[in-house]
């Protein structure tokens, strides 16, 4: 198979690093480009040494390589709509990062776009290529515990905002300046927006739909921030089924400009977890667990060294063959709609104090 | 193991990264590509990740390696000590040199000395009911840090996923989404076998270690009988304990 030529865009999502490895190894990709948002985004790029030219301007980069195939879109959720757009008129196929928009009617413009142009577009929702979920969804498909009742999931992580400070930017976030809530002086585009994960894996462990949420914010951990780091939602799936979510930033870290050792407080950076009530028993999982420890340098302090995470392994591996075979990613935009719309839900009950039916939150 | 599965997951990773050709055999329950000897463990991603904090400098100054080995009866306790006594001389950069043993039953208790002064024990035991899984501990304390493969206030290994059902409670850890399918096992075998086929790891190191670390192991044993410590004599020349380089997204 001829190998897909690839590049990637904006290189300030806090994903970005992640696949240096995977499209330098993958001999089925090509790695052709980069192009940096801005100077500083270029600097941090090249810390990683790649070997892969950068550029900062998108039509440079183009006009340098032409057979540019594929995008990785790797940049704040408010560039994700232009970009999309350029990419879309040159046929080049598109990996989005997990927040295509929380505008719904750019959303759908999204959609049209691509639609019209024929290409993949796939969203980055990498949870489905570890290999614990894997077997956590093939235990549910096989009914060791019979009919889902309840689901409680926590994604909680430290914050990236200050390694990546759009994320702790309302405008560049959320999408648009929104209060949370009456008297409330922060912003959506917090925490929320950072973790769609659970919000989709529920739909494909249940195989239904969102019903309804009710979300509730909490004082903020970090002083100074304008968007939410706390929060937590229950809810019901249309099967009946209830859930939990804890989609928080409830893991305290130091405050590295560059993602590395000593950036947890808290000893594990990151965690998905997930318990499942059934008709005929119970699931505990860890999807991120066993790992390794220490309390060495730089710190001095516990911490869980992961050992694990070959997610973005599978995730470019089924792109390549959505866009040599012509398939639909499993996580596309259409089916990724009424994730975007949960979330939102959570928006329209934080600020309504009262629960949200899926897809009519405003 | 289920060789047709380990030879299938070895040929899906040379076609897509590129290797060159080869396969996986066993002989006396061991796997070998040709006739070199896997050292499967020194591919598990927990002992890499050990490996590496060793050497970035996360632990300074590596005084005592604490190494435990638990698997069901039956099972050969002279190769389960090989296998740690290899990974102390990996994980502790330096030879094993002398060793020390008591030995009952199923079970041995060895304290070894690395070339490098640094003190390793290994627990081995072979006692565990068939429907239990085998289950190992590595702990390296430095003069600066501690690292372990199991967490603090536990003396088990922690699993991804528990199913409790009618059936009871079963136990998942799934640790290689590109060999899913495969047990922890042969998942680290075939590893071991693509590191050796892309030439990442040496066929000569790893013949060099094997053979070190099986005598170290069968010297373990005649020191229990002879109720005195073994001396084994370091050659000069080949490192065996080099880290092999593994992907890895951070």
């Amino acid at each position: 198979m001829k190998p897909v030529k690839i590049a990637m865009m904006g290189m300030t999502h806090g994903h970005t690093r992640k696949y240096y490895q995977t499209l330098i190894e993958n001999k089925k990709l090509d790695w052709v480009a980069s192009c940096a948002q801005d100077e500083e985004a270029k600097k941090v790029y090249e810390l990683y040494k790649t070997g892969v030219p950068c550029y900062l301007d998108p039509e440079e980069m183009y006009k340098k390589h032409p057979d540019i195939e594929a995008v990785v879109i790797a940049s704040a959720n408010d560039r994700h709509f232009e970009q999309m757009k350029w990419c879309a008129e040159k046929g080049i196929h598109i990996l989005s990062m997990k927040i295509p928009s929380f505008d719904m009617k750019e959303y759908d413009e999204m959609i049209a776009l691509c639609d019209k142009a024929g290409i993949v577009c796939q969203i980055e929702l990498e949870m489905h290529y570890n290999s614990v979920v894997r077997r956590l969804e093939k235990l549910v498909k096989e009914g060791a515990v019979g009919k889902i009742k309840a689901v409680q999931m926590t994604n909680i992580t430290l914050s990236p905002v200050w390694a990546f400070p759009w994320q702790g930017d309302p405008k560049a976030s959320f999408g648009s300046v929104v209060p949370l809530k009456k008297g409330d002086p922060r912003f959506r585009g917090g925490a929320l927006c950072d973790h769609p994960h659970i919000f989709d894996l529920i739909r494909h462990l249940t195989g239904s739909d969102f019903d309804y949420i009710y979300a509730e914010v909490a004082p903020n951990l970090r002083d100074g921030l304008k968007v939410e780091d706390m929060l937590m939602a229950v809810g019901k799936m249309k099967d009946g089924t209830a859930f939990l979510f804890d989609p928080s930033w409830s893991r305290l870290e130091e405050k590295l400009k560059v993602p590395g050792p000593g950036w947890e407080r808290f000893p594990k950076r990151m965690e998905v977890n997930v318990t499942i009530t059934g008709e005929k028993g119970m699931i505990s999982c860890d999807c991120f667990g066993p790992n390794v420890y220490h309390n060495g340098a730089p710190n001095d302090r516990y911490t869980v060294q992961y050992t694990y995470f070959d997610e973005w392994v599978g995730l470019i591996d089924e792109f390549v063959d959505c866009i040599r075979n012509h398939k639909t990613p499993l996580i596309n935009l259409k089916w990724h709609k009424q994730t975007i719309q949960a979330m939102l839900g959570c928006y329209e009950s934080i600020q309504s104090g009262k629960i949200a039916y899926v897809g009519k939150a405003k | 193991m289920n060789l047709k599965k380990m030879n299938k997951g070895l040929d899906f990773l040379r076609e897509k990264y590129g290797a060159k050709a080869g396969e996986i055999t066993i002989k006396d329950g061991h796997c070998y590509v040709g006739a070199t000897p896997l050292l499967p463990g020194r591919m598990e991603r927990k002992i890499v990740e050990l490996k590496k904090m060793t050497e970035n400098g996360t632990l300074e100054d590596v005084s005592t390696l604490r190494f435990a080995s638990f698997a069901q009866k039956g099972a050969d306790a002279e190769a389960l000590l090989a296998k740690e006594l290899d990974l102390a001389a990996y994980l502790g950069a330096s030879d094993v040199t002398r060793v020390m043993a008591v030995a009952s039953g199923n079970a041995i208790n060895v304290l070894a000395k690395l070339a490098n002064d640094v003190n390793v024990s290994v627990e081995v035991g072979a006692g565990l009911p068939r429907s239990e899984a085998a289950y190992d501990r590595h702990e390296i304390i430095a003069k600066r840090g501690v690292a372990c493969d199991q967490t603090v206030d536990t003396h088990t290994p922690h699993a991804s996923i528990r199913v409790s059902n009618a059936n009871g409670m079963e136990e998942f850890t799934d640790v290689d989404t590109e060999l899913f399918g495969l047990t922890y096992e042969e998942v680290w075998n075939v590893r071991a076998a693509f590191a050796l086929l892309q030439g990442r790891a040496s066929a000569k190191v790893w013949k060099a270690a094997w053979a070190k670390a099986t005598k170290a192991a069968a010297l373990a044993f005649a020191a229990d009988k002879a109720k005195a410590a073994k001396t084994i004599a370091v050659k000069k020349g080949l490192d065996t304990n080099q880290s092999i380089k593994v992907s890895e997204v951070r």
